[in-house]
């Protein structure tokens, strides 16, 4: 039951007895197995009409639509336990007390920042000298004091990734060069595959919210935003380095992905086809990934985690109990 | 909060549906209040269960499958929903005996509802289709003071601002809040 399908091609999915047919511009069938579908990712044209919506519906089954570029476009949620008046009450109430906005806007960075020291530690073993990047990360994390506001939290959080990312350039391989984060478009290759991996992340971070009642867009550390589902962003931001750093450092070290997968124009530098499916479908098989959970006493898939880290939110709203951020433990 | 006693308070909420200070229990409370008082408190504030969960689907298929010949489904009050078999006898089915307590305890609580409330006296039967047993069961003086017992428990347990602390118990397990409560 936590399978996504990624649909690259241009088509129409419909509903074909008790299964969803994805139908090719060349008239070319073929099934998802819809039982063991968690959600449907659409990044070609795809057409579809409401038959096909309820069927989904009625099997729990998300569907996040991929527009122009690959940004992420929306996304269409079975409509089965996602309305509760409470949660979003006490949600809101949370944003709405400075102190509680402060600590959970705390938690997230603590979470991030420990993950992006687990990444950069795991390279400083084996032949890079990131002794001071690890140094850096942590006078960030000790910089967390309670009484920061939300803004100068967002400040650590940023020199933390600033220093975080000033490894990339060394881990690379040759060709690849980063240069620090751009997006809106991304001018390079490595922003590129940041920004795509990343809106992987962003979009299951939705799916696993979408799951528990709890609001997307009223959210702690980023601003409630408008158009953006910004809680989204506050959790998504602590998995980044554990999802799609690992896979972007994967692909590439292993040339799965080459220089010759990008598309250059005057407006920035985008993933081919067929690197895009190369990304998701490493990134997919991360999130089946499994690891042993300390309390949980059983194996849980990345992608799980996912949905624990929005359960442990909504408890500790619902309930007051202490929430302990995701921090990579193995 | 009133100083009313839970149980006069159950018993006038009961009479008078219009009552600021209402207070129904459920059988699904009662239950939850001999399982795991927490789970009463989520259940309390509708704080939705993983419907996925294999337990739950367990129960769902055997409640809704088991003796279809010979019983009716009966709700009182929009507040409990009994199974009624021919013989006027009130049964309750379990998927297994290993909760047999807070089975019995949700049957006593419906047999004390329809003589207080109703005013009607019947007799239970609890019934394990799996391993094809029943056990009577009888709403004798002690069992009375068990379910008022509950009642006033149960007041205690949902008028929490939070809910009771996790405990491990050996059913955690199989529980739809499971990773609510444990992933921490």
């Amino acid at each position: 039951m936590n399978d996504n399908y990624h649909i690259f091609s241009d088509g129409r999915i419909e509903r074909h007895n008790d299964t969803v047919r994805l139908v090719g511009l060349d008239d070319e069938k073929s099934y998802l197995p819809i039982e063991n579908a968690e959600a449907l990712f659409l990044h070609g044209q795809i057409d579809f009409n409401t038959r096909v919506m309820s069927f989904l519906d009625d099997h729990g089954v998300a569907m996040h639509v991929f527009g122009w570029k690959d940004y992420y476009a929306g996304s269409v949620m079975p409509e089965r336990g996602q309305t509760s008046g409470r949660t979003v009450v006490e949600q809101v109430r949370a944003y709405d007390t400075p102190e509680r906005r402060r600590a959970l806007a705390r938690k997230f960075i603590r979470g991030s920042i420990h993950n992006m020291r687990a990444n950069v530690s795991y390279y400083d073993g084996r032949g890079h000298e990131f002794g001071d990047v690890i140094e850096q990360l942590d006078t960030q994390q000790e910089r967390l004091e309670p009484e920061l506001d939300v803004s100068e939290l967002m400040g650590v959080e940023a020199t933390a990734r600033r220093a975080y990312y000033s490894v990339l350039d060394d881990v690379l391989p040759d060709g690849f060069v980063f240069g620090g984060r751009q997006y809106n478009p991304p001018d390079n290759e490595v922003n590129s595959l940041i920004s795509f991996a990343n809106s992987l992340v962003y979009a299951n971070v939705v799916s696993a919210i979408r799951a528990t009642a709890l609001d997307p867009a009223v959210s702690f550390l980023h601003e409630p935003g408008d158009r953006r589902y910004s809680l989204a962003l506050d959790i998504a931001d602590m998995f980044k380095p554990v999802l799609a750093d690992r896979v972007i450092f994967r692909v590439v070290n292993r040339s799965q992905v080459t220089l010759e997968e990008f598309e250059t124009d005057l407006n920035g530098c985008l993933l081919t086809e067929s690197g895009r499916k190369t990304v998701s479908k490493a990134f997919e098989e991360t999130l089946n990934e499994t690891v042993e959970h300390p309390r949980l006493n059983r194996k849980v898939s990345y992608q799980y985690l996912l949905r624990i880290e929005a359960y442990k939110l909504k408890k500790h709203l619902l309930t007051g109990e202490e929430y302990v951020p995701f921090e990579r433990w193995w | 909060m009133s100083d009313t006693d839970p149980v006069e308070l159950l018993l006038e909420s009961a009479r008078d549906e219009t009552r600021d200070d209402e207070f129904h229990v459920t059988g699904v409370m009662m239950q939850y209040y001999a399982v795991c008082k927490r789970e009463l408190w989520f259940e309390s504030r509708n704080i939705e269960i993983d419907r996925e969960n294999a337990a739950v689907v367990r129960g769902t298929q055997v409640d809704e499958s088991a003796y279809e010949d010979e019983r009716r489904n009966l709700s009182i009050d929009g507040t409990i929903a009994i199974d009624v078999l021919e013989d006027g006898r009130v049964m309750e089915v379990k998927p297994s005996s290993s909760l047999v307590e807070p089975a019995k305890l949700q049957l006593l609580y419906y047999l004390w509802y329809l003589q207080r409330v109703v005013g009607v006296e019947r007799d239970g039967v609890l019934a394990h289709p799996r391993e094809r047993r029943r056990e009577p069961v009888e709403l004798t003086e002690e069992n009375a003071e068990w379910v008022e017992g509950a009642i006033r428990g149960i007041h205690r347990v949902i008028n929490r601002e939070s809910p009771p602390p996790a405990e491990e118990k050996p059913f955690c397990e199989s529980c739809a809040y499971h990773d609510f409560c444990w992933s921490c």
